[in-house]
């Protein structure tokens, strides 16, 4: 008998339990539209701060690397049928993450017909940053979780398939790295290296692939553990060819899924390293970075109240709440459905 | 018990030594005239490297290099900080207590908190307590640390005016500075009840009140998420039946026979937690101004002050190490079963 046979009957994803049930948690369905609405305007970003790099001036080197001219700038931005449009979006050059500032002046100025949503302190446009920002956090989240995920399987299933020794020693090192905090690795990260996004998120995925090794070590243990495993072994596999066609395979499934919830959580951490300055640099589109600029306005300025310049922390601070909770509702969903008991 | 205990802390230096070896390592790629500022004590010496990289060998191979450091470190000479202008055993030994203090204030009240709804929320499964403690749980998860901070800090402190930001009011600071009030311990509600001066305490418990209250919610959601499936497990285990079929009342099964069991796992993360809060402490001393060894040490990192940050690397290393030997032992004594295996 092929051991293939003995496995678990494959059904479609979409007719599953699990995902009956996940279809049916009413927070699930909150977070996906949550989420949706930031995949939207993270694609349309372009086309949404057409106005803002048509009418700042230092919007230019944007405009110049994408090849629009400034009275161009909307009828191209806008219409998907023009080259300039899916350029801009798929493609944008690094000069377009950078926020156009409208002026010098240290006072941020509230919400007006030329910036929706006000300028901060620096006269950077607020709407151009959360909209290019969105985009700064869905490449923080997903290499992050790319780069560690691979560091996690590949150490986490050697850990496994290997055994003994090698994984005793690879478990503790895991034990270390879980419970070294992240702020302080990041913190010797940035001075030998210097700070900045990439220095960041490399820490980021340094840390963070001890904990998907550990689970994937696991989870290969315990399908190990399970009977096909012992019929491919029966009729005479190779090891190998037991561990890469049948455990690997099956073992790896619940891992990509609840990794790929993290998205969320490492953009929330990354944003907390720009806050403190060693993250991304002033005026680049990332929420942290703004709040962290914001931080001088927060109550206000001498003679003012506190809420005199609400705009310049209260945006891209809501958009990074939403932004973690859209992402933290899917995988509460999907850890339930996957897990009904806990 | 004894043995376990004895065995566990003999595991503690080889811990901080793998430590140590990956923070030196680590180091290896400074040059060495920067690692070389990571000896000097003095200013004097931190302009004079040369000196130092011959004295430390660190021109030489790894080996000998680390053991000239490791023999430095347990003298207490961990470099010159720029940043603070002192040596950096000295900045840590006056910031420590600041930061200490606010750990310990910011402890208690999430695992109190979490430990309490988690309780209440797998007693009431599904119900409606259930329902809001797991949505206060998803929010307090997406809430960052300084999201929350500036939020309260905008609204309570910079509308309500309440509370007050720092340590305590800038009288009692000056007073402290003259030495009117001696500062036996560094941390000033316990220094205020010492001199007899309530007012102080008084003053520094008021100013607590919203890191408190922002690390509250963001950190007791693990716990409570934690206390809650395991309560759940154990509250479907046939001891639990017995004990109900017993006529006992409802409330002794669940707090005396449930939930002492079903503490354990929350153990595990209290003691995580209570490393991970050092990068809570960092963020709460910046927001809300409090001159701790977060308000010293982010800096130092942005500044590349690199003594300071190999300083504070080392003494994280040695709390988290000192954290995980006390959960085991805590584990120990709660779990009998565990220290004969």
């Amino acid at each position: 008998m092929n051991p293939q046979d003995m496995k678990p009957q494959r059904e479609a994803w979409y007719r599953s339990k699990t995902f009956k049930r996940f279809r049916r948690n009413p927070l699930a369905i909150v977070g996906s539209l949550l989420l949706l609405g930031f995949v939207l305007v993270a694609f349309f970003a372009p086309a949404i701060t057409a106005p803002q790099l048509a009418s700042i001036r230092t919007a230019r080197p944007c405009l110049r690397d994408l090849g629009i001219k400034r009275d161009e700038v909307l009828a191209e931005l806008r219409n998907p049928l023009k080259p300039t449009f899916w350029k801009a979006t798929l493609a944008p050059p690094q000069t377009c993450y950078e926020i156009p500032r409208d002026g010098f002046s240290p006072l941020p100025k509230p919400p007006s017909k030329k910036h929706p949503l006000g300028v901060s302190g620096g006269s950077y446009d607020i709407l151009y940053g959360l909209t290019w920002g969105t985009r700064t956090a869905f490449y923080v989240g997903f290499l992050v979780v790319g780069i560690s995920l691979a560091i996690g399987i590949v150490v986490g299933g050697m850990s496994g398939f290997l055994g003994g020794t090698i994984d005793n020693m690879v478990m503790r090192v895991t034990d270390v790295m879980l419970s070294f905090p992240g702020l302080v690795f990041v913190m010797i990260v940035s001075v030998i290296f210097g700070s900045g996004l990439t220095t960041v998120m490399i820490a980021l995925a340094l840390i963070r692939w001890a904990g998907y090794a550990r689970f994937f070590r696991g989870d290969i243990l315990r399908t190990k553990a399970q009977e096909f495993v012992d019929a491919a072994r029966a009729i005479g596999a190779s090891p190998l060819r037991v561990f890469l066609k049948h455990v690997f395979p099956n073992a790896i499934g619940t891992l990509l899924i609840l990794a790929s919830m993290d998205v969320g959580s490492i953009v929330l951490t990354a944003a907390g390293f720009s806050f403190l300055g060693l993250g991304a640099p002033v005026g680049y589109a990332d929420w942290g970075q703004m709040i962290s600029f914001a931080r001088g306005y927060i109550l206000g300025t001498a003679q003012g109240t506190p809420f005199d310049f609400w705009y310049v922390w209260i945006y891209p601070s809501i958009m990074l709440v939403l932004f973690g909770l859209a992402w933290n509702l899917l995988g509460d969903a999907v850890r339930d459905a996957l897990d009904p008991k806990s | 018990m004894t043995t376990f205990i004895v065995r566990r802390l003999l595991q503690l230096p080889i811990v901080l030594v793998a430590i140590s070896l990956l923070i030196f390592g680590m180091m290896q790629f400074l040059s060495p005239e920067q690692r070389a500022s990571t000896y000097a004590k003095t200013e004097q010496q931190a302009k004079n490297l040369d000196l130092i990289i011959r004295q430390y060998n660190l021109d030489q191979g790894f080996f000998v290099q680390y053991t000239t450091w490791l023999k430095a470190v347990m003298h207490g000479d961990l470099g010159y900080s720029k940043q603070s202008h002192e040596p950096v055993l000295d900045t840590i030994r006056k910031k420590l207590p600041v930061s200490a203090e606010l750990a310990m204030y910011m402890f208690f009240p999430v695992l109190a908190f979490g430990i309490w709804m988690g309780t209440m929320a797998a007693i009431h499964r599904d119900g409606f307590i259930d329902q809001v403690v797991r949505v206060f749980a998803i929010i307090g998860w997406s809430l960052p640390t300084f999201v929350l901070g500036i939020w309260l800090l905008a609204v309570l402190y910079g509308h309500f005016k309440l509370f007050g930001i720092g340590r305590a009011d800038d009288q009692y600071m000056v007073e402290f500075a003259r030495g009117t009030l001696k500062a036996y311990t560094g941390m000033i509600t316990i220094d205020g009840i010492l001199n007899g001066r309530w007012d102080v305490t008084l003053s520094a418990l008021k100013r607590l009140v919203m890191p408190v209250l922002t690390y509250t919610v963001v950190a007791s959601a693990q716990i409570m998420r934690v206390l809650r499936s395991s309560m759940l497990d154990v509250l479907n285990s046939d001891y639990v039946r017995t004990a109900r079929a017993k006529g006992l009342p409802e409330r002794v099964v669940n707090l005396k026979h449930a939930r002492r069991n079903a503490i354990i796992p929350v153990v595990t993360i209290a003691g995580l937690m209570f490393a991970f809060m050092l990068e809570g402490v960092f963020f709460i001393e910046i927001i809300f101004n409090i001159p701790g060894l977060g308000q010293w040490a982010v800096p130092s990192a942005v500044q590349l002050d690199f003594p300071a940050v190999i300083g504070i690397a080392l003494l994280t290393g040695l709390v988290v190490s000192v954290a995980n030997l006390a959960v085991d032992i805590l584990y120990g004594i709660i779990d009998p079963r565990i220290s004969f295996q």
